[in-house]
C-alpha cells in the first residue's frame, strides 16, 4: 500500500513538472505558424531578385514593416532592428538576417531604399530592405498579418503626399521557417528580442 | 553697490519665459519627410501656446501627434500645443512632433538645421537641431525674436 501512495506522489510530481515546462515555453514564444509553404518574390535595395523566407533558409529572420516616407514610427522600427543586429554583432553572432518590408511598393524603388539605408548607417551585410508589386507585397502582408490603410492624400508641389496607419510590429521567425513570436516594432524591447534569438539559436 | 551689481547679474541672467531645448531630427532626403523633437519648457507662471512652426528645409511644416489604435500607429496633424506654466512639454517619437513634409533638401547625420517655433506670448524662438537617430541631451542654439 505504502509502495502504491508513493509511485502515485511521483507520478503526480512529474507530471506538474512537465506542465510547468510546457507553460513556460509557450511564455518564450507565443507562436509556432509555418511559412515554409511561401514564398515572395521580392527585390532588395541593390535590386536582387529576393525570395522570401525562401533565400533566408536555415538562418533566424528579424523581419519588420516600414514605408519610408514615414518619419516618426518606422524609422523607431528600423533603428530597434539596427540595435539588435548590433547587439548580436557584438555576442558574435552573424546567422541572423534583418529583412525591412515596405508596404508602400509604389513609392518605395530600390533606389530610395538603398538611400534609406545609407542615411541610418545600415550594416547591409546580413539587412535587406525589401519591395515588389503591390500584388506581392499585399499577399505577403495577408500572411505576416500586417495591415497598412493610407489617409487622406494632398498634392505638393504637384506629387501626392500621404501616410499610412499601420501594423507596428517586428517579427521572428525561426531557422525551420516557423513565425514564433512578434513585437511592436517601435517600443521593441530590445534585450527581449536579444535573448530570443539566442533561445532559438 | 555690490548689491546692485547682484541684482543687475541676476536680472540679465533670468531664464527667458520659453526655451526650446534638446533640439534634433532624423536625417532623411530631399523629396522624404523628417521630423523634429524638442523639450519645451515653459519658465513663466503663464501657460504659453505653441500655434506654429516654420521651416525653409521642407515645403510643408506642420505639429503632428502619432496616436495607436489598437496596435495600429498612425499620425495626425493638430493645431496647437499648451505648454502649462512651470512645465515642460516634449516632442518626442512616438508622440508629439513636428513634421517637415516633402524636404527641400537632404538632412545629413550630424548636421545642425534652423527651425522657428511660434508661441501666443513667447514670440518665436529660432533654434539648431541637430540630425541625429536619436535625442540630443545638449542644449541647443536659441534665438528669441520677440
Amino acid at each position: 500500500m505504502k509502495i502504491l501512495k508513493l509511485i502515485l506522489k511521483l507520478q503526480v510530481s512529474i507530471l506538474l513538472l512537465l506542465l510547468l515546462t510546457v507553460s513556460g515555453c509557450k511564455s518564450d514564444f507565443e507562436l509556432n505558424e509555418n511559412l515554409k509553404g511561401f514564398s515572395f518574390t521580392l527585390s532588395d535595395q541593390d535590386g536582387k531578385t529576393v525570395k522570401f523566407p525562401a533565400d533566408q533558409k536555415d538562418k533566424i529572420i528579424v523581419v519588420g514593416f516600414i514605408f519610408t516616407h514615414c518619419p516618426d514610427i518606422c524609422p523607431l522600427t528600423v533603428n530597434n532592428m539596427q540595435l539588435v543586429q548590433n547587439a548580436l554583432k557584438t555576442d558574435g553572432m552573424d546567422d541572423v538576417e534583418f529583412i525591412a518590408i515596405s508596404f508602400d511598393p509604389e513609392r518605395d524603388t530600390v533606389a530610395l531604399l538603398k538611400k534609406f539605408a545609407a542615411l541610418r548607417e545600415i550594416d547591409e551585410r546580413n539587412f535587406k530592405f525589401l519591395t515588389g508589386t503591390r500584388k506581392e507585397i499585399d499577399s505577403l502582408m495577408s500572411v505576416m498579418r500586417i495591415v497598412a490603410v493610407t489617409g487622406d492624400t494632398t498634392m505638393i508641389d504637384g506629387s501626392p503626399s500621404y501616410f499610412y496607419t499601420h501594423t507596428d510590429r517586428i517579427s521572428i521567425i525561426d531557422r525551420r521557417g516557423f513565425l514564433r513570436k512578434e513585437y511592436p516594432g517601435s517600443k521593441a524591447n530590445i534585450e527581449e528580442i536579444v535573448n530570443d534569438i539566442k533561445k532559438l539559436r | 553697490m555690490l548689491n546692485l551689481i547682484i541684482g543687475f547679474l541676476l536680472l540679465t541672467t533670468v531664464a527667458p519665459k520659453v526655451e526650446v531645448l534638446n533640439n534634433w531630427m532624423r536625417p532623411s532626403s530631399k523629396d522624404m519627410n523628417t521630423a523634429v523633437y524638442a523639450k519645451i519648457k515653459n519658465n513663466s507662471d503663464k501657460a504659453d501656446t505653441l500655434y506654429s512652426v516654420s521651416s525653409t528645409l521642407a515645403k510643408v511644416t506642420e505639429i503632428h501627434e502619432t496616436y495607436d489604435k489598437g496596435g495600429s500607429m498612425g499620425m495626425r496633424k493638430v493645431d496647437f500645443i499648451v505648454i502649462p506654466a512651470k512645465k515642460t512639454f516634449e516632442l518626442k517619437p512616438g508622440s508629439h512632433h513636428i513634421m517637415l513634409i516633402k524636404l527641400n533638401q537632404d538632412i545629413q547625420k550630424g548636421k545642425k538645421y534652423t527651425v522657428t517655433y511660434k508661441f501666443r506670448r513667447a514670440g518665436e524662438i529660432k533654434v539648431e537641431a541637430i540630425a541625429s537617430e536619436k535625442a540630443v541631451e545638449n542644449s541647443s542654439k536659441m534665438h528669441n525674436k520677440k
